[in-house]
């Protein structure tokens, strides 16, 4: 079983192009043929001079599919309009190499060992070059295909030299370029799949069609942690194109899946299924006594995140105190693409197709339902319409393997889009409560944070726990939390305070959650930032100026994070001028004007400051966000048109999270159900979006998540310049009570 | 179950299925065109989105019954090879992130333009109001528009 901050490592990067290296030896790698140039997993050249590229990371929208090959082709010095680039699937070639898509913090990491896997083949090519010539290997270099001799002018193709180069002794640290002289990397790249998505030619998993497949469709328990007495499939079986009912042991909820020729038949054979369901024991679940009781959980933090001077004396000596405490409310993920699954289980093998973010625990789960060993076992991972942590689990696959097992036959499960928001691992609901000490001048001497945190493997379903009956898991040590650096952004706080506490209570509920974009970063960011507005308007200090003296512009170590204090101070200095801070915000007849700041670090590696503009009507109804600016230093942007679209894509994300999303729960049961009451960010609600990249030449950061949790405290910092009152409860409504 | 006669992407279909089986089964699971997609099933996200004539509907909604006789245009029938002026200005855009949602957004655009050769920002918004992009490629997706109706011109 991983532990927590594996799992969350594993987890988090829904949409960061970055991982985990594998560790296979650049040299492990044994060749096909001896004609063509392929010394490790990531790259071919064959004689004819085709040049492939493989991607060992899984495509959700990310554009790794694009990017992995750029910074291949960039190393190599392949002509990037004639590279073929194929998907990696687990094994065969690519056995040893997780393809598991997620983590962040370690993208330099991963960015070195494709350039240093593409170089080391470069210098084969270079090496067999210099030696048909007989010349220095210095003098040759790659350009576009052909290794050129720089002196004479002399150029052979990559075609030309590749069975000569695979004889080549593999460079164990062969020279990387300089980043000066890159060619594609630093440059706009289009997504590779864009000519397949734009004509519907792009398979995803709910597209894929195997000889003989049936299509099914499954009925879980209404309930959280609800059971299957019994049921009568008669009905189902008379509706025509029905083919098998089959019960279900193997997801997050216990069914009855209903097996027919097509989708609509299997989904009418569904709905004339009967079957009595049982509930859990003990009183449901309400999420609105729960919400109502969390931040009182706080008062239980004990769990040691970061301690950095005495804050509790501290704060005993204080002269004032002001506190504060913040609600996050349960989230879904619902990705385009609902949940589905392909699986063609037979008694001696088993091929599964599956839109998921990870190879590993996907594959865990077919050998558990199956029986059958690994190398019995093939998986394609395709494409995902999304996937935002949601399909980091594997729960889906495990059901279409069970079904397909059962009847001896390739099957397609689909989930409804009620299926997927209704048995989701949401991200879970938290409270954050800030304490703030002033001396008799009014300057902070303390901040204490207390939070709480859910355990997001306590719900998983690959150690073989029942998720609701399962005996706890063994309480944390007290400092596991420091160990695991997290929560995320309590941990990792940028700032300098003359004495901080952070602790967390661990906080469980019936609901079962999952890493959700971001993780923890949208709520204990939405806590900090919004509380750094309120103490700066309290002490009457303007909010940027307030955070920029809370950054001494050097590094600072926390954990194994270095965080460079200056590069967030000058993405706020950035966002000030290009938002014309100081002056007012701009007037609208009839309406209050306000704009609201925020900050983050994401992992040390990803730095940004973000503005809002809102205005809301005067009689406080009709929040409107009119621009976002955001201002983003995520090091070397890779592919500057990826970059600007992931952020404005998590922008989006954290949009919806701010003024429409949460997940209510009743009676043990979700109650939105379809996207007509879970809200999300449509078009013709979008502020103005402003993204400015600011290049500090740093080693890549992660950009898929990093803007998230920006988006609420700017908007409700905004919101309180322009109205007074201050939310402290997401999604924001100006009718709430305080938290 | 009975027969019924659809027109897709030009080609004369016979279907024998439930009348009340929606378009988007139909055109998936019987005529294999999977470039449409199954985003909600309710006609609250547009990812279904097909062209009856040249108007944009949910296929998720409309019965086999009540498409009878008549003719659609699914992504895969909009162009041979991509050159319709939404295709070509989806790809100069790149708006497209997971993609998923984008041939329903495509069809909505080519539906507009049909209608409107030069849509205002507003215009845009209220075609694509019964879309949903969880990516969030609203912004590019706008500016793809505008590009498609240049293109158009």
């Amino acid at each position: 079983m991983s532990t927590r901050r594996q799992f969350l490592r594993d987890s988090a990067g829904a949409l960061i192009v970055a991982w985990r290296w594998s560790g296979v030896p650049l040299s492990a790698f044994a060749p096909a043929t001896d004609t063509a140039l392929e010394p490790n997993a990531y790259l071919r050249v064959d004689g004819s001079g085709e040049v492939t590229l493989w991607v060992t990371r899984l495509e959700m929208g990310q554009g790794v599919r694009t990017l992995l090959p750029t910074i291949l082709a960039e190393e190599l010095g392949a002509d990037w309009s004639k590279v073929r680039i194929e998907q990696a699937s687990p094994g065969g070639r690519f056995k040893g190499i997780e393809l598991h898509t997620s983590g962040s913090g370690s993208s330099s990491g991963a960015y070195r060992r494709l350039r240093t896997s593409a170089a080391a083949a470069r210098d084969m090519l270079i090496a067999a070059a210099a030696k048909a010539w007989s010349v220095e290997t210095a003098s040759c270099r790659a350009e576009r295909g052909w290794i050129v001799h720089e002196p004479s002018g002399r150029r052979r193709s990559f075609g030309s030299l590749a069975a000569s180069a695979s004889k080549q002794p593999v460079p164990e640290q062969p020279r990387l370029k300089d980043p000066a002289s890159f060619t594609l990397l630093g440059k706009p790249m289009k997504r590779v799949d864009g000519p397949a998505i734009v004509t519907g030619r792009a398979i995803y998993g709910i597209d894929v069609r195997v000889p003989g497949m049936l299509f099914a469709s499954i009925e879980r328990a209404p309930t959280l942690g609800g059971a299957l007495v019994r049921f009568d499939a008669d009905a189902a079986l008379r509706v025509p194109g029905v083919r098998h009912v089959v019960p279900v042991t193997r997801g997050i909820l216990p069914g009855v899946a209903v097996v027919a020729d097509d989708n609509w038949s299997a989904l009418r054979g569904r709905a004339a299924l009967t079957i009595e369901w049982a509930s859990r024991p003990g009183p449901p679940f309400e999420s609105e006594q729960y919400l109502a009781a969390l931040p009182s959980a706080c008062d239980r933090a004990t769990f040691k995140v970061r301690h950095e001077g005495d804050a509790i004396a501290a704060m005993e000596a204080a002269a004032s105190h002001y506190d504060a405490s913040y609600l996050f409310p349960f989230q879904a993920h619902a990705p385009m693409e609902p949940m589905n699954c392909t699986a063609d289980v037979r008694a001696d093998r088993a091929e599964i197709w599956a839109p998921t973010q990870t190879d590993v625990r996907t594959i865990a789960q077919i050998v558990k339902v199956t029986g059958l060993p690994e190398s019995a076992v093939t998986l394609h991972c395709v494409m995902m319409g999304g996937g935002f942590g949601r399909r980091l689990f594997a729960d889906y696959a495990a059901e279409a393997v069970e079904i397909s097992k059962a009847i001896v036959r390739p099957v397609q499960v689909t989930w409804t889009r009620e299926d997927d928001m209704r048995c989701g691992y949401f991200q879970p609901a938290t409270a954050e409560r800030f304490t703030a000490g002033f001396d008799a001048a009014g300057a902070l001497t303390a901040l204490i944070h207390k939070t709480t945190a859910s355990d997001l493997t306590i719900y998983d379903i690959h150690d073989g726990r029942n998720i609701w009956t399962a005996p706890p898991k063994p309480a944390r040590g007290a400092d596991d939390y420091e160990k695991d650096q997290s929560p995320w952004g309590a941990y990792d706080t940028p700032y300098e305070f003359p004495a901080l506490r952070v602790d967390c209570a661990d906080v469980t509920s019936a609901v079962p959650v999952g890493p959700w974009r971001a993780v923890e970063y949208p709520s204990t960011v939405f806590a900090r930032e919004s509380f750094l507005d309120e103490i700066a308007h309290r002490t009457g200090r303007d909010p940027i100026a307030f955070r920029l003296d809370l950054l001494p512009r050097d590094s600072r170590k926390v954990g194994p994070y270095t965080i460079d204090r200056a590069r967030l101070a000058r993405v706020l200095e950035q966002a000030r001028e290009r938002t014309g801070w100081s002056t007012p915000a701009s007037a609208r007849p009839g309406r209050r004007s306000g704009r609201g700041v925020a900050a983050n670090v994401y992992h040390a590696g990803s730095y940004l400051a973000m503005v809002a503009e809102v205005s809301v009507a005067d009689d406080l109804s009709d929040l409107r966000v009119h621009r976002l600016t955001t201002v983003v230093d995520c090091g070397i942007a890779l592919n500057p048109l990826g970059v600007i679209g992931q952020t404005e894509s998590g922008i989006t994300w954290g949009l919806t999270a701010a003024l429409l999303g949460k997940i209510d729960f009743k009676a043990d049961a979700p109650v939105q159900k379809n996207f007509s009451d879970y809200h999300v960010m449509r078009i013709g609600q979008m502020p103005e979006l402003d993204t400015v990249l600011l290049d500090s030449g740093a080693s890549p950061g992660g950009f898929g998540e990093h803007p998230v949790p920006l988006v609420a405290p700017a908007i409700a910092n905004a919101l309180f310049a322009a109205t007074g009152i201050r939310v402290r409860q997401l999604p924001l409504r100006l009718n709430q009570r305080p938290a | 179950m009975a027969a019924f006669t659809i027109i897709v992407n030009g080609t004369t279909h016979r279907v024998d299925a439930d009348p009340a089986m929606p378009l988007l089964w139909v055109l998936r699971d019987r005529l294999n065109l999977t470039g449409t997609k199954y985003g909600c099933g309710a006609g609250a996200c547009g990812a279904c989105t097909v062209l009856q004539g040249d108007r944009a509907i949910r296929s998720c909604t409309m019965t086999l019954a009540a498409a009878a006789g008549q003719s659609f245009t699914t992504i895969e029938g909009l162009s041979p090879r991509g050159t319709d002026p939404c295709q070509r200005a989806w790809i100069d855009e790149d708006v497209a992130q997971c993609g998923y949602c984008q041939p329903g957004m495509i069809i909505t655009a080519a539906a507009l333009l049909r209608a409107n050769a030069s849509p205002t920002a507003a215009d845009i918004d209220t075609a694509f109001a019964g879309h949903i992009c969880r990516c969030g490629t609203y912004t590019r997706l706008r500016a793809a528009v505008h590009r498609a109706a240049e293109y158009s011109k």
